[in-house]
């Protein structure tokens, strides 16, 4: 259109058309540089638009731009920094004026035109330095040369941060349209600084708010309930309040989700009305209905620019009454899973920029976590109170059964005693010899009493064992003393043999005593009269071992395993009047508690020999012994020790410590506990464990001389040590050999990743295969273990399971035994029959009964059967953990 | 001079046992069956030695302890808990309650009285 009107006219009267020429010529210069102006404006606005957070980059497309428009022969920014300027960027100057410019900054006085500029907040030029009576930097302007000078104020919320500046080497002064451009382009520049702190501001509060979010997750683990709650309450405050003031946004609000009600609660609000909380907490927002679920459901931030344009629902009419218009909903997941959701709104209508949904869901991350934790906590403590109540109710019931069988035991004691001491009166033999029977069958039932209260200190985790040093020998000749009357009345030989080498035992004295007591008087009680007992101890390594052999009937082979099994006894002693009782399972227990065990050697007729073996010095157990199942659930008790890698976690805080072992065993270690410098060097020597966590501050023998004299020992030194402690002194850890060093508060990722970078322990895959024609069976295992870190891959098929498990390889396999085609017995078959995957955990969780030939068709080839009707989901995890580190399959079945 | 012992005791075979082998130890032996007549047959006349089971119907053993400590005329007799309680905290709950000292049921028959013994003596000398 330009071009056809420059044309057109010149074709009419020549004087006009000169002068209309000129005119036009000059239009069309003045166009060509507006589009030049308009260009390079657009091109700074892309620039700042795709690097907004580089200033460098978006202040050298300003500077550049405005040079060449201009017609300058030098450009630049000045930034204010104090009380003067700071070259940020500069164009068509020498190395030799900025090293001049950085030594002697341009101040914010009358000296020079940026000075001026800062003080008088406005636009000006001084067409040539040198005639200009008040400027006062001729330095500057020998080394450069310039002379006349043009800036304008870059302003930010009425505040001078900077001076973009032009000037020219020739007195040349600049046109009005220079001063606009300039103008404009000074606006970008401070907006791009502007932008910049802001990014800069969001990246260190997302750093804190990343930091209380990490401490939050370490203090939920322990467990601190009322710090605990109001930290989540302050985070979820901090983070709405900053994405609300981040975005520019007017209000917001954080929900969590319900899974059970499938819906949404709020949790928190900023900017919002206490009527609009009220409402929004007294309504039903459901996933189903309302738009926040449908962005959760969608996945990704959802905008709504216009309330008024949406389909009415019952979240948006809360809003619609409190004057909100506009929102966007960003869902918080976790693992594919709706855990609740952020929103911000507006009382304007219109949308929502990309860097404002990009940030939401920043923080949304932030939020999803923190109400994760909240809920394993709660979920935590919720388990630990019902525990509490049956664990009370369990010892509130001894407690009375203990004291009713007591009373009349007093009487039927008491009396036999009273008549056997003849206060009343000679007894003939008959009577005497049933008044002993009286007597003795009273104190039977008392000694199993006690064992029964002793046996359930132990199931409930209550009996604390006493240590102390004592001598082996000596607890041995008190045992014998104890049995030797009845031995000799049964003209039983009694002998002990103790080596030499054996010596001091640390251990519970008494419980030591109560179990070679019970070995010894069952030995006595079922050798015949004539018959010989022997006890011998020495040293295997280093554990002691004690053996009781007696002459007597023997322990027939299928009793041998169940004889140390509570309420079971051998038949070996049917027609005689006592049997072991309680006394094999106790002291197998007490036994397991030292960390030692217990075995039978017997053959029918011919003896039997009992045995025991402890581990000397202070050490943790030794055993090797699967998990014993619970007797409740028929679950493995998590506590149990792993087969995994040791661990020894040096650490004299009990809570730390209880913190740290709950990572470790989750991750399939076994955990030993060293409470000092000492115990901990002593512990890492005598285990040769995986990997050592130590903890510097400790009592005694420190942190840095364990790690020292650790990595002195050969035997010692390729231990992996990782230093976890307050102190951050990374350097003094590595230059003493530490191969990771972590600075309290540790999170679980954190302190297994560094295990793992370390090869203290392998890295586990989380992956099971659940094969089940039920979809909905495969979605109850989906949900309870995802949220554990399992991957679960669902097989609707057992063929199609078959094939998951041979390309995926899981740690463990569960599987159905019903199915329409090929059936769970066939897969497991399958399974077993190829080297690839013979060794895989499986487990069975049916709700078929099992049949006696269902038992035989799974004997030695699963792992674990539980029937899904009364099996708790919840427990699936560690059940699963357990099994697939437990290769071995203890085929037991719960219910 | 015969020492006189208290026995409150509500289970009338347990009672005949406790009262059987003092007397036979040569105790002047008077017996209640509840704590409310045990304070008040140790008021009106108050023996050498109480020996309280800690079960009782109505008001328990504590509480009868607690009242016998605060009248004048029997703050000073020594009270030992005879009980089939058997829990470890139980002892320790008695002693720090104030009893004198703790014998677990049942008995024995033979230990019996030389424990009693100990207290009536242990008793002597805290008066004296």
């Amino acid at each position: 259109m330009v071009e056809r009107d420059k044309r057109k006219p010149a074709d009419q009267d020549p004087a006009v058309n000169a002068e209309m020429a000129a005119e036009i010529e000059l239009l069309v210069h003045e166009l060509a540089e507006v589009r030049e102006q308009l260009s390079a404006t657009s091109e700074v606005l892309a620039v700042i638009g795709r690097s907004a957070s580089d200033l460098g980059r978006v202040l050298e497309t300003v500077v550049e731009s405005a040079r060449r428009l201009c017609g300058a022969d030098a450009g630049q920014v000045l930034l204010v920094d104090g009380d003067r300027y700071r070259l940020a960027y500069g164009s068509g100057m020498t190395a030799e004026y900025r090293e001049h410019i950085a030594n002697k900054p341009v101040v914010l006085d009358r000296e020079t035109l940026a000075g001026r500029i800062g003080l008088d907040r406005r636009t000006m030029q001084i067409p040539d330095v040198l005639a200009d009576p008040d400027y006062g930097r001729t330095d500057a302007q020998r080394v450069a040369g310039f002379r006349t000078v043009m800036g304008v104020p870059m302003l930010l919320d009425g505040d001078v941060v900077g001076v973009l500046s032009v000037w020219r080497t020739e007195v040349e002064p600049f046109s009005d349209r220079a001063v606009g451009v300039l103008t404009a382009f000074a606006a970008q520049a401070a907006l791009a600084v502007r932008t910049v702190d802001l990014v800069r501001t969001l990246e260190s509060r997302t750093e804190e708010l990343g930091r209380k979010v990490t401490q939050l997750e370490a203090l939920g683990a322990v467990g601190q309930a009322e710090s605990f709650s109001l930290n989540l309450t302050e985070v979820l405050n901090t983070i709405i309040t900053q994405a609300v003031q981040l975005s520019g946004t007017d209000g917001g609000s954080i929900y969590e989700f319900d899974e059970d009600a499938r819906e949404f609660r709020i949790s928190t609000v900023f900017g919002t009305s206490p009527e609009t909380f009220d409402a929004l907490r007294r309504s039903r927002i459901g996933l189903e209905d309302t738009f926040l679920g449908k962005a959760a459901t969608l996945g990704s931030p959802l905008e709504l620019p216009d309330l008024r344009d949406a389909l009415p629902d019952p979240y948006l009419s809360v809003l619609d009454q409190g004057g909100w218009r506009s929102l966007v909903a960003v869902p918080m997941l976790r693992e594919g899973r709706i855990v609740g959701a952020m929103v911000v709104r507006r009382h304007a209508p219109g949308h929502f920029p990309q860097e404002v949904r990009d940030l939401l869901q920043t923080f949304a991350g932030q939020s999803a976590l923190a109400l994760i934790n909240a809920k394993l906590y709660r979920q935590l403590e919720r388990q630990s109170a019902a525990l509490e109540v049956a664990s009370q109710h369990k010892s509130e019931f001894l407690a009375s059964m203990s004291h009713e069988l007591r009373t009349p035991l007093n009487a039927i004691i008491g009396f036999s005693e009273v008549l056997l001491e003849r206060m009343f009166g000679q007894l003939n033999e008959r009577q005497d010899d049933y008044l002993r029977d009286i007597w003795s069958s009273g104190k039977h039932l008392l000694e199993l009493l006690n064992d029964i209260l002793d046996l359930s200190k132990i199931e409930a985790g209550q009996m604390v064992l006493n240590r102390s040093e004592f001598s082996v020998r000596e607890s041995l000749e008190y045992c014998l003393s104890m049995v030797r009357e009845r031995a000799l009345q049964q003209r039983i030989l009694l002998s002990l043999e103790v080596d030499p080498e054996v010596g001091l035992l640390d251990a519970d004295r008494l419980r030591f005593r109560q179990v070679v007591l019970n070995l010894l008087s069952n030995a006595v009680k079922f050798t015949p009269d004539g018959g010989r007992v022997d006890v011998r101890a020495f040293m295997r390594g280093q554990d002691l071992v004690v053996l009781v052999a007696d002459t007597g009937v023997g322990v027939p082979a299928e009793d041998r395993e169940r004889i140390f099994d509570s309420f079971q006894q051998g038949t070996r002693h049917s027609e005689q009047t006592e049997g072991t009782g309680l006394g094999l399972t106790l002291s197998k227990r007490i036994l397991e508690l030292h960390g030692g065990r217990i075995w039978v050697e017997s053959e029918a007729g011919n003896g039997s020999t009992f045995g025991f073996a402890l581990p000397t010095g202070s050490g943790e157990p030794a055993s090797t012994s699967v998990p014993q199942a619970d007797l409740e659930s028929g679950l493995p008790t998590e506590s149990a020790p792993g087969p995994g890698p040791t661990v020894v976690v040096v650490e004299d805080d009990r809570r730390s410590f209880d913190l740290l072992r709950v990572y470790l065993e989750g991750a399939g270690a076994r955990v030993v506990s060293a409470r000092d410098g000492k115990e901990g060097l002593d512990t890492v020597r005598r285990l040769n464990p995986a990997g050592v966590v130590l903890d510097i501050l400790l009592p005694g023998v420190d942190g840095w001389e364990v790690l020292a004299q650790l990595k002195a020992d050969p035997k010692t030194a390729a231990i992996p040590v990782i230093v976890v402690s307050m102190l951050d002194e990374r350097g003094r850890g590595f230059a003493l050999g530490a191969a990771e060093y972590l600075v309290k508060p540790v999170g679980k990722e954190q302190l297994l990743a560094a295990l793992y970078r370390a090869a203290a322990m392998p890295e586990r895959k989380h992956t099971v295969v659940a094969i089940d024609d039920d979809p909905l069976a495969i979605e109850l295992v989906r949900a309870s273990l995802e949220s554990e870190g399992w991957t679960v891959l669902g097989a609707a098929t057992g063929q199609e399971g078959l094939t998951l498990i041979r390309e995926r390889q899981p740690s463990a396999v569960l599987l159905d035994l019903l199915m329409s085609g090929m059936d769970g017995f066939e897969v497991l078959e399958a399974l077993r029959a190829d080297p690839d995957t013979k060794s895989v955990p499986v487990v069975i969780l049916t709700s078929k009964s099992m049949t006696q030939q269902d038992k035989e068709r799974l004997q030695g080839r699963i792992t674990y059967v539980a029937r899904k009707t009364e099996f708790d989901l919840s427990g699936l995890a560690g059940l699963l953990r357990w099994a697939s580190t437990s290769r071995q399959p203890p085929a037991s079945e719960s219910g | 001079m015969t020492h006189v012992i208290l026995v409150v005791e509500d289970n009338e075979r347990n009672l005949k046992l406790l009262r059987d082998v003092l007397e036979y130890a040569g105790y002047d032996v008077r017996v209640a069956r509840t704590a409310e007549d045990g304070i008040t047959l140790a008021v009106k006349e108050p023996p050498d030695l109480v020996l309280m089971d800690l079960q009782l119907p109505g008001i328990d053993g504590m509480e009868a302890l607690r009242r016998l400590r605060e009248n004048p005329r029997t703050v000073d007799i020594p009270v030992v808990a005879v009980t089939a309680q058997a829990m470890k905290q139980d002892r320790e709950r008695a002693l720090d309650a104030g009893f004198n000292g703790y014998i677990e049921k049942p008995i024995s028959v033979r230990a019996f009285p030389d424990q009693v013994r100990g207290f009536l003596s242990a008793g002597a000398e805290g008066t004296e």
